[in-house]
């Protein structure tokens, strides 16, 4: 298994403030509160945790704003402590990408998925000429696009966001009609209520040797491991599992897949902890408090590198091989 | 298969092909031979490079200095035995081309240097990348490689040019010259300056600058340098759609750090021009398995008849010849040799 880092460009403050805007998180909130207020006696309720297994007794609390969430004191996952069915999420997240006006110009983070498939593409001495997209066509409007012009040497398949009661009926359906080399999982498996179950509609539904690229927000990131449940990034009902590498790592093996390389390219936890730090007065950690109020924005990006080779950045990356 | 080996010239090199051949398991060596004998050896040692054919080995490691090296290819040749010899080949082409000779003369054996660079794992996954096409055709490539001096810098064979065939450049210059015949094949069109700046008596040179070119168009400038304080080995490949650098080189000495291997393709903006600094991919090699590899390749040349890919005479030949153009073009430094002979015979 290999871990490459992925170097780039440390983004301006600005592209954090629309990161996760307050406005949306607020909406998401607002969403998840409506959802509380409801019935939810169909909500699954985990008793271990979703990437490693520990019995949840066994993990500490992470939160408990809206929804109780744990920390798994084995694998360092996060997790929602109760799930809502995944049609009631796919609703909720249909809802809210219909109602979202179009964001900043995401070209930059499109290309450097495409660009980790051609360099994968090279480096494994594999044709992926065909990929199929779970989700991310309806989850970023304008990904689609990127993808007609900026990738038009692979023939692309497009699985849209419809509600889902959970089986991934269309998944299957997709993945047995269109056959691809490839399927890219960019926004799924922290928002999904049963990762286990979509890992494994991919494996059984895919013949060997099909690379499945994902990508998820990950627990061990600075930002979590400092900020925790204050984190900006973390937005409950987009959240319900946050994977460590070891977690995901435990759950892809334990899904039948080989795991051919592991990174957390993300490239905002140094800026996320500087803005906190310098607008929050009070917040006072040792060490930290003092790092980010000082730092310029070479030694953030130092910084940020730094997390990039040690595996400790808000989002991690799995290319993993039926 | 166990294949009987000796090895002629036992000092660091050899050891470190010695190891390399106990940890393959498909040798058994024999005997080592050197100018003096290792009281702590753990194998039998002789002084007489001839006598260790008593001990009826099938291949010869050739680990002596680069004077020696076409003589105890030729002998081993010649007595039906496969050889393994480290790099340089020789002291020049003449040389190269008496071992060629002697290897045409023994079609069955097995002849192979050690350019290990070539299979070092970061230049192997480069090339990789590069020939499967991802990264389009090749526009240039740089490279620096340099050390600072090296033990007993003034006195060692290496800057002997009787001994060695030349200073920095045909020692550890080489290798890069080496992989950059292996990305872009023979260079026709070659400049250089050839200098020597710290070890003013030293009759080598301690620098070399040369800017090649090959029938392509391909274009490649090398700094190999024995002033180098900070060792340094960097490649860079440039691509239509991208770069691939290498830095850092895994060696015994550990002092060019890890490997380092950074690729990026190109990030088209709208209009489908490259924008600066792409997202690069990093990927850090720290385990040195070229010694494995090349005894791996030597072996199964022998004994499944694998043809080799690294370390032919063709590119020992072929990269002599680029190290000889190098010195020949620089007529400043070809004078300073003609006045140093001239003194010397006076
Ligand atoms: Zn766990």
């Amino acid at each position: 298994m290999q871990t490459p880092v992925f170097i780039d460009q440390l983004p301006d403050v600005s592209a954090v403030v629309s990161h996760k805007s307050g406005q949306y998180r607020h909406q998401r909130n607002k969403a998840l509160l409506d959802l509380l207020l409801k019935d939810h006696s169909d909500w699954q309720t985990r008793s271990a945790c979703p990437a490693c297994g520990q019995e949840r007794g066994k993990s500490r609390s992470f939160s408990h704003t809206f929804m109780d969430f744990q920390r798994c004191s084995n694998c360092n996952s996060i997790y929602a402590a109760d799930v809502p069915p995944q049609v009631v999420l796919d609703n909720l997240r249909l809802e809210q990408i219909n109602a979202t006006e179009p964001g900043k110009d995401r070209e930059f983070e499109f290309i450097s998925l495409l660009n980790w498939i051609s360099l994968t593409e090279a480096r494994l001495e594999r044709s992926l000429d065909s990929v199929l997209d779970v989700r991310f066509c309806t989850q970023a409007p304008d990904w689609q696009d990127t993808v007609q012009r900026q990738s038009r040497n692979r023939s692309w398949h497009f699985l849209p966001l419809t509600p889902d009661d959970g089986t991934f009926a269309s998944l299957k359906a997709k993945l047995r009609e269109t056959n691809p080399k490839a399927v890219l999982v960019p926004a799924e498996m922290d928002r999904t209520a049963d990762p286990a179950m979509l890992l494994q509609v991919i494996r059984e539904n895919s013949p060997a040797g099909t690379i499945v690229f994902v990508t998820s927000s990950c627990a061990d990131g600075l930002e979590y491991e400092i900020l925790g449940a204050d984190s900006p990034s973390f937005i409950p009902l987009d959240r319900l599992t946050i994977f460590s590498i070891c977690g995901f790592k435990t759950l892809a093996e334990k899904s039948g897949y080989e795991i051919l390389e592991t990174s957390t390219p993300g490239r905002f936890d140094a800026v996320i902890l500087e803005r906190y730090f310098k607008s929050a007065d009070n917040a006072d950690i040792p060490f930290w408090s003092g790092f980010f109020r000082e730092a310029d924005k070479n030694r953030l990006h130092d910084l940020q590198i730094l997390l990039q080779r040690s595996l400790k950045s808000g989002v991690l990356r799995f290319l993993l091989e039926t | 298969m166990t294949l009987k080996a000796a090895i002629i010239g036992y000092g660091k090199m050899g050891r470190i092909r010695h190891d390399a051949m106990m940890r393959h398991g498909g040798f058994e060596v024999v005997v080592a031979c050197d100018t003096a004998i290792d009281p702590n050896a753990t194998i039998p040692m002789t002084t007489d490079p001839l006598a260790v054919y008593d001990y009826n080995p099938d291949v010869i490691i050739c680990s002596v200095p680069n004077m020696m090296i076409p003589d105890v290819v030729c002998e081993a040749l010649a007595r039906g035995k496969h050889v393994f010899s480290e790099k340089p080949p020789g002291r020049n082409s003449s040389d190269v081309r008496r071992m060629q000779n002697a290897e045409s003369a023994h079609a069955g054996q097995v002849l192979k240097f050690g350019f290990n660079h070539r299979v070092h794992d970061a230049i192997e996954e480069a090339k990789k990348v590069i020939d499967v096409g991802t990264m389009g055709d090749l526009y240039f490539m740089r490279g620096v490689y340099g050390k600072a001096g090296g033990e007993n810098y003034a006195q060692n064979w290496r800057n002997d040019p009787a001994l060695s065939g030349g200073g920095i450049l045909i020692d550890q210059g080489i290798h890069m010259l080496d992989l950059f015949q292996m990305f872009a094949g023979r260079f026709t069109s070659v400049q250089s300056f050839v200098q020597r700046k710290f070890w003013t008596e030293v009759p080598v040179e301690d620098n070399a600058f040369a800017l090649m070119k090959n029938a392509d168009g391909v274009v490649a400038s090398v700094h190999s340098s024995a002033t180098q304080w900070q060792h340094t080995f960097r490649l860079e490949l440039y691509l239509r759609n991208g770069l691939i650098s290498i830095d850092g080189i895994l060696s015994a000495s550990g002092s060019y750090g890890a490997e380092v291997l950074t690729m990026a393709l190109n990030r088209p903006d709208r209009d489908g021009n490259p924008s600066p600094n792409p997202e690069s991919q990093e990927i850090r090699f720290t385990e040195d398995k070229s010694w494995d590899k090349e005894v791996a390749e030597f072996y199964d040349a022998i004994a499944h008849g694998k043809p080799l890919r690294c370390g032919t005479s063709q590119q020992a030949l072929d990269v002599m010849l680029l190290v000889e153009a190098i010195y020949a073009a620089d007529p400043e430094w070809n004078a300073q040799l003609k006045a140093d002979a001239q003194i010397k015979a006076i």
